[in-house]
C-alpha cells in the first residue's frame, strides 16, 4: 500500500535564496550554541560534584583517639563512634561569633541530610576552656543547636594533647579588664571530619562550613565510601 | 489616619504624568515608605557630616548558658567624610564593643580570634560589613536572652559628633539569605 499524494501541477521549484538573515539559519545556530553551552555547564558542574569541599588528606590516617568528658563527667572516645562519620572543632562557648557561626553552619548541614544519613554523622564540640565550661554548660550550650550534639572537654593537658594531635592551636588572651574571668581564647577555627572507618579525611576551614550543600554532598560521599 | 489615596492626593500634585500613570507612582511610593521601615533603613544626619544608613542589622540568638552574642550589619557612609562606629548600647546587656577578627599562623596551625578596636571605620561614600565570622558588635553582659524572632532596641554610636542611631534589631539565628 501506498501513499498517494495529490497531484500538484508541476511548477520547477524556484532557486533556493538564503540570506544572510535567514531566519532558518539563525534558529539552528542559537540553538547549537545554547546546546554547547549547557553541555560545557553542565560538564563543569558534574567536574565540580566529583571534588570535595574539604581539604582532603592523603594518606589517609587512622584519628587519634581522644578521651574527654561529655554530659553528666561520662567518657566520651572519639572511637565510640566507629562506623559513623564525626564533624568535630575546637571552641569555648564565651565565643561570641566565630563558634556559633560554625555551629549554625553545621546544624543547617546536619539537618540538610535525610534521617537515616544523620543516624550516621556525629558533631562534636571540644570547649578549649574547661575553665568556665563545665559538662553541664556545654551539653545545654550545643543541644540548643541540634539536640544530638554532644560537647566535651577535659583537663588541660589532655585538651592540649588533644589539640596538638590535630595539629592545632589555642592561646588565652587576656580581656580590657583585669578580672581572671575575663579572656578570650583564639584557637583554630578548622572542622575536623573523621570518615566511619576512624580516619581523618576532610579538614573545612570555618568558612566553608556556609557552603551546606556542598557540605552535605562531602558527608554523603564519605558515608558512601567502602569501609575499611 | 493617614491612607494611601489621601497621601496620593497630596503628593501626586506635582508629578507631570496621566492620572493613573500618576496614582500607580505613588501608590509605589507609599508602599516603599513602610518597606524602607520594614528592612531596617534608617538615616540619620548629624552635623551635616554623619550621613550613615545601616542596613540588615540583626543580633545573633544564643543559648541561654552564653553570656554574650554579636550584632551584624551594613554600614553606608553617603557622605564625603569618613565616620567611625565607636560602639553601642542595649537594655538587654552591660556593654557593647566593636571587634574585629584575627587569624594568626598558616594552615593547620593558625588560630582564629577576636580583638576590641576602640572604633571600626566606615570610610568616606563606603561601606561597613559586620558579618558572621568577620567584625561585629559584640554584645557582653547578657541579662535577657532574646528568642529568634524577637526585636531588640539597640543604638549604635558614631563618630564625628557623638552622633546616635537607635533601631530595632531583628533577632536571628543565621542572616537572611
Amino acid at each position: 500500500m501506498s501513499v498517494v499524494s495529490p497531484k500538484t501541477p508541476s511548477v520547477p521549484n524556484p532557486p533556493l535564496k538564503r540570506s544572510f538573515f535567514d531566519w532558518r539559519v539563525w534558529t539552528v545556530a542559537i540553538v547549537l550554541l545554547v546546546a554547547v553551552g549547557l553541555a560545557v555547564l553542565f560538564g563543569v558542574k558534574q567536574q565540580a560534584q566529583q571534588g570535595f569541599l574539604g581539604m582532603r588528606l592523603f594518606p589517609l590516617k587512622t584519628a587519634y583517639d581522644f578521651k574527654l568528658k561529655g554530659p553528666n563527667d561520662a567518657e566520651v572516645r572519639l572511637d565510640q563512634f566507629q562506623g559513623k562519620a564525626v564533624l568535630f572543632l575546637f571552641g569555648f562557648t564565651h565565643c561570641a561569633n566565630i563558634c556559633p557561626t560554625s555551629l549554625t553552619n553545621l546544624t543547617e548541614v546536619y539537618q540538610a541530610l535525610t534521617p537515616e544519613e544523620r543516624k550516621q554523622v556525629q558533631v562534636v564540640f571540644i570547649s578549649v576552656d574547661p575553665d568556665r565550661d563545665k559538662p553541664q554548660t556545654l551539653e545545654q550550650y550545643v543541644t540548643s543547636f541540634d539536640p544530638s550534639f554532644i560537647g566535651v572537654t577535659g583537663p588541660k593537658p589532655v585538651i592540649d594533647q588533644t589539640v596538638l594531635a590535630y595539629g592545632g592551636s589555642y592561646e588565652m588572651v587576656a580581656g580590657p579588664t583585669n578580672e581572671p574571668n575575663d579572656y578570650s581564647v583564639n584557637h583554630s577555627a578548622y572542622t575536623y571530619l573523621v570518615n566511619p572507618s576512624g580516619k581523618l579525611e576532610l579538614l573545612y576551614g570555618n568558612e566553608k562550613l556556609a557552603e551546606v550543600q556542598q557540605m552535605v554532598s562531602d558527608i554523603r560521599a564519605v558515608l558512601r565510601e567502602p569501609r575499611s | 489616619m493617614l491612607n494611601a489615596d489621601r497621601f496620593c492626593q497630596y503628593t501626586a500634585k506635582d508629578i507631570s504624568a496621566p492620572k493613573a500613570r500618576k496614582s500607580a507612582i505613588c501608590y509605589r511610593l507609599f508602599l516603599l515608605i513602610p518597606a524602607l521601615f520594614l528592612f531596617g533603613v534608617h538615616f540619620a544626619f548629624a552635623d551635616d557630616q554623619v550621613a550613615v544608613t545601616v542596613q540588615r542589622p540583626w543580633m545573633r540568638a544564643v543559648p541561654n548558658v552564653m553570656d554574650s552574642t554579636a550584632v551584624y550589619m551594613v554600614l553606608v557612609n553617603n557622605s564625603s567624610v569618613p565616620a567611625e562606629l565607636v560602639g553601642g548600647s542595649t537594655a538587654i546587656a552591660d556593654s557593647v564593643a566593636p571587634m574585629i577578627t584575627t587569624k594568626e599562623g598558616e594552615g593547620l596551625k593558625q588560630v582564629v580570634g577576636m580583638k576590641g578596636v576602640d572604633s571600626l571605620e566606615i570610610p568616606a561614600h563606603g561601606t561597613l560589613v559586620l558579618e558572621p565570622n568577620g567584625n561585629h558588635l559584640m554584645v557582653m553582659g547578657l541579662k535577657e536572652h532574646p528568642k529568634e524572632g524577637a526585636q531588640v532596641d539597640f543604638t549604635i554610636k558614631l563618630e564625628p559628633g557623638d552622633h546616635e542611631i537607635h533601631l530595632k534589631i531583628p533577632v536571628q539565628k543565621k542572616p537572611i539569605k
